[in-house]
């Protein structure tokens, strides 16, 4: 049962207003620390430089799309068990199956509520205090 | 602000840029550019504004974007060619997509029909079925049997692979393999795999002979001496190899292709990139000293140099995000500065402090600084023009689908920079000439096909820098201008005499003037009753010229030149009836001592003044300002030759002049009304409030087409 505020989220979306409802979201949830990135090279540039303990990653953006960023994070040892949780639109069968195949930790439906986005963190980490 | 709110306008700001790149892709499609780089840029582009949409409730721009979304899915999975026909229709509904943002964030309602026909449009298109509509509330990951994947709060288990092969020996001393692999299935999940490929055939297997092999995974939070403690009793009779999975996986040869390539390289470089650097050793900067270098007399301020036309491609630069209001208050404040410390260099001028004196040279030192400070400060409001020429290619569509002309609309020198104020007033000038290019210049297909020419006509759109000023060209290869036509429509309306004599440039320039209008039938697109002579009012109104040079069948070509900030002007600064004066030095083209034998009079109060073999109308300035009497002798005078909007010449006579300097332009009509003859005013060195002449309007005054008589009371009026 962790505290959200112990947990230290990356956000990764090439929109700031979307990096910036999450972050909103993730606030009222308690989270209080957070790194952002614009695309997924930047994201994993911000992993290597400090790690996190949860990625929330839009898939497409420029540069390197959130699957990308996936493999990547999986692949490389440092990072290889930060929990992920891919922001997707809806109903994209293949890049479910694909991102599950990476060892995706949960995914985000847009638009989604700040209920939605308790939900799909606790189902990775369990309660949140 | 409301967080919310907040959020919500980042959010439409980035639609803007989302829909210029969308717009630039798709023309850049339509210059033939197929590569996926471009086609995920234009496809991400309206998934971003769709996914934000939904992020905002804005359900009719989600619909719509999702059903464009839907067709560029399928020209980028290849099963729609993106051809002439569906850029056209994508570039229609990036144009509604548009509409749409923009009426999100007025909170106005669209004309449902509006986004309803381009959507219909995109669906015909085919590709595949168009996209299953987003009415279905459940969760679409529902039917996917996803299970989220827990994080474990504990630590991590550590991962081992343990190798195990007996020998023989182990079971002969009655130990068996399974119980073993059971004890490490206590320590943790376990995953065995046997490798049977020693068994022999069964002719010579030896029974008491061993040739299995295990490998087991296991998961375990227990230490390795755990593990070892398991096979603590068989340790002399079977080979055992314990080792992390990871040094496992590390050492296993790589498959041929690693499909994480890519990654793996780019981590490394990454790593390499943000590994602490060692301080660099310090390299002591050098000193500099300032040796203030004695200036002559400050004539004539150099016009400040261009700002940098930036390349094309530049890498995005840092940049910040600052309130209109302090920049124009900083201008205003720098302004001032300019004319403290010209005052404060004519005091002490009048103190008869010396020229080389340290104060004198100090000041010289003070006035250039300032004037680099003002440069720079300009330039924080330069802004490229390329916000007012990315609004053009979609006008050109719109005007070209409606009078059923084919266009090509190219432009040039986007990253011009030029002073926000001046931009924000082409938009409507431009637009009109676009239109009128379109509409008036370009010929309908069949007529251009029949003149030998491509259906598709092209108007260029170019901006440039040329002598502290912009110049921005609108071409096209249309049929040129009509001179035949304008002179007969110019004389059926009453605005030449029938027996006038006309050059091919002043019949062309007939058409700036007010009333004009050759357009057969009223169109709806250039016939708006807002004609070229609103065009070239609005360029004057920014201290601008605008020409016309056509070439009957081959094009006409349409010149604005405006000045590079409203903030400053170069004047000259005269005396009129004991009167400071500043005039443009944009207009004047030379000054001269005016000689009495040149001087002709026209009869009634008009005269001319003959210079090199041309006779050009001489204008006293106090006459015409009501300040002196018209009879006045001219001799003793200074004369000014001036160039106006027009292209029209004529000579200024002022009673002397006190030289050229830069002045900071304040506008009379914000602080008093506006005066005709005036264009602004100034402060002075001394503080004394001088106004700047308004030359075309003394001109055509004189020539009598705009007679201000009023003003001249007015004027003594206001300063007497």
């Amino acid at each position: 049962m962790p505290s959200a505020a112990a947990l230290k989220v990356l956000i990764v979306d090439d929109q700031q207003s979307m990096r910036l409802l999450i972050r909103g979201g993730l606030q009222q949830l308690g989270f209080r620390e957070f790194d952002e990135a614009p695309d997924g090279e930047a994201g994993l540039r911000s992993l290597i430089a400090s790690p996190v303990q949860l990625v929330i990653s839009d898939f497409n953006m420029p540069k390197l799309d959130g699957l990308g960023l996936l493999r990547a994070v999986r692949v490389h040892p440092p990072t290889a068990k930060i929990a992920y949780i891919m922001l997707t639109g809806r109903g994209d069968a293949e890049l479910v199956q694909r991102a599950v195949q990476f060892g995706v930790n949960n995914f985000l439906v847009k638009p989604f509520t700040v209920a939605t986005l308790r939900e799909k963190i606790e189902a990775v980490f369990g309660t949140l205090t | 602000m409301d967080p919310m709110d907040a959020i919500r306008q980042t959010f439409f700001q980035e639609c803007e840029e989302q829909l210029a790149e969308l717009e630039s892709g798709l023309l850049a499609m339509q210059g033939g550019a197929r590569d996926s780089e471009t086609v995920n840029a234009v496809f991400r582009a309206v998934h971003s504004v769709k996914g934000g949409a939904g992020a905002f409730g804005l359900d009719d721009l989600v619909r719509f974007a999702h059903v464009f979304e839907t067709t560029l899915e399928a020209v980028r999975s290849d099963q729609l060619v993106a051809d002439a026909h569906v850029l056209k229709v994508m570039l229609r509904a990036a144009d509604v997509l548009a509409d749409l943002v923009r009426a999100s964030r007025d909170g106005q309602v669209l004309d449902e029909s509006h986004a309803s026909a381009s959507a219909t449009e995109l669906a015909s298109l085919g590709g595949p079925a168009a996209g299953p509509a987003i009415a279905d509330d459940a969760d679409p990951l529902a039917s996917l049997m996803f299970q989220p994947m827990m994080v474990e709060a504990a630590p991590e288990p550590d991962r081992w692979i343990v190798r195990f092969r007996p020998r023989a020996e182990m079971y002969a001393k009655a130990n068996d393999a399974v119980m073993l692999l059971r004890e490490l299935a206590r320590l943790g999940p376990t995953s065995v795999s046997l490798d049977a490929s020693d068994l022999p055939d069964l002719a010579t297997l030896e029974p008491e002979g061993a040739y299995l092999a295990w490998t087991v995974q296991l998961q375990t939070d227990q230490p390795e001496s755990s593990i070892q403690e398991v096979f603590e009793f068989v340790d002399c009779d079977c080979d055992v190899d314990i080792k992390p999975a990871d040094a496992v996986m590390a050492e296993e040869p790589a498959a041929e292709v690693d499909p994480n390539a890519d990654v793996m390289a780019l981590i490394r470089s990454l790593q390499a990139e943000v590994a602490p650097e060692p301080e660099p050793a310090a390299i002591p900067e050098p000193i500099l000293v300032a040796v203030p270098i004695p200036m002559a007399a400050p004539i004539a301020a150099a016009a400040p140099p261009p700002p940098q036309v930036r390349e094309e491609a530049v890498a995005p630069k840092p940049t910040i995000r600052v309130d209109l209001d302090r920049v124009d208050r900083l201008i205003d404040l720098v302004g001032e500065l300019v004319i403290n410390g010209a005052m404060l260099t004519q005091r002490v001028g009048e103190a008869g402090i010396s020229r080389a004196s340290a104060v004198t040279v100090a000041l010289d030192e003070l006035e250039h600084l300032t004037r680099e400070i003002q440069d720079s400060v300009m330039a924080i409001r330069a802004q490229p023009v390329k916000s007012v020429f990315a609004r053009m290619p979609r006008l050109a569509r719109e005007v070209a689908a409606m009078t059923g002309k084919q266009v090509r609309l190219t432009s040039e020198g986007e990253a011009t920079e030029v002073d926000k104020t001046v931009i924000e007033h082409l938009a409507d000038p431009l637009t009109h000439m676009i239109r009128n290019a379109i509409d008036h210049g370009l010929e309908s297909p069949d007529v251009r096909r029949a003149a030998g020419k491509p259906e598709e006509g092209t108007v260029k759109l170019q901006a440039l820098h040329r002598s502290g000023r912009i110049v921005i060209e609108v071409s096209d290869d249309g049929a040129g201008i009509n001179r035949a036509k304008v002179r007969e429509s110019a004389i059926a309306k009453g605005l030449v005499a029938p027996d006038a004599v006309l050059s091919d440039e002043e019949t062309d320039n007939l058409i700036f003037l007010p009333g004009f209008s050759t357009a057969d039938k009223v169109s709806d697109i250039s016939g708006r009753g807002v004609g070229m002579d609103v065009v070239r009012r609005s360029i004057q109104a920014l201290g601008g010229r605008i020409n016309i040079a056509s070439r009957p069948g081959k094009g006409s070509t349409f010149t604005l030149s405006l000045p590079l900030t409203l903030a400053v002007l170069d004047g000259m600064v005269v005396t009129v009836a004991e009167q400071t004066l500043i005039v443009p030095l944009t207009a004047i083209i030379e000054t001269l001592q005016p000689r009495a034998a040149d001087i002709h009079e026209m009869g009634d109060a008009a005269r001319v003044i003959a210079i090199r073999g041309t006779y050009l109308p001489l204008i006293g300035v106090g006459a015409a300002l009501g300040w002196a009497d018209p009879e006045r002798s001219v001799t003793g005078g200074v004369a000014l030759l001036i160039e106006g909007e027009d292209g029209s010449r004529a000579v200024l006579l002022v009673d002397a002049i006190q030289g050229q300097r830069q002045v900071v332009i304040k506008s009379l009509e914000a602080n008093y009304r506006r005066v005709p003859g005036v264009a602004a005013a100034t402060i002075l060195g001394d503080g004394r409030v001088a106004l700047i002449l308004d030359v075309d309007a003394i001109v055509s005054d004189a020539r009598g087409d705009a007679p201000f008589a009023e003003t001249r009371a007015e004027l003594g009026l206001a300063y007497a």
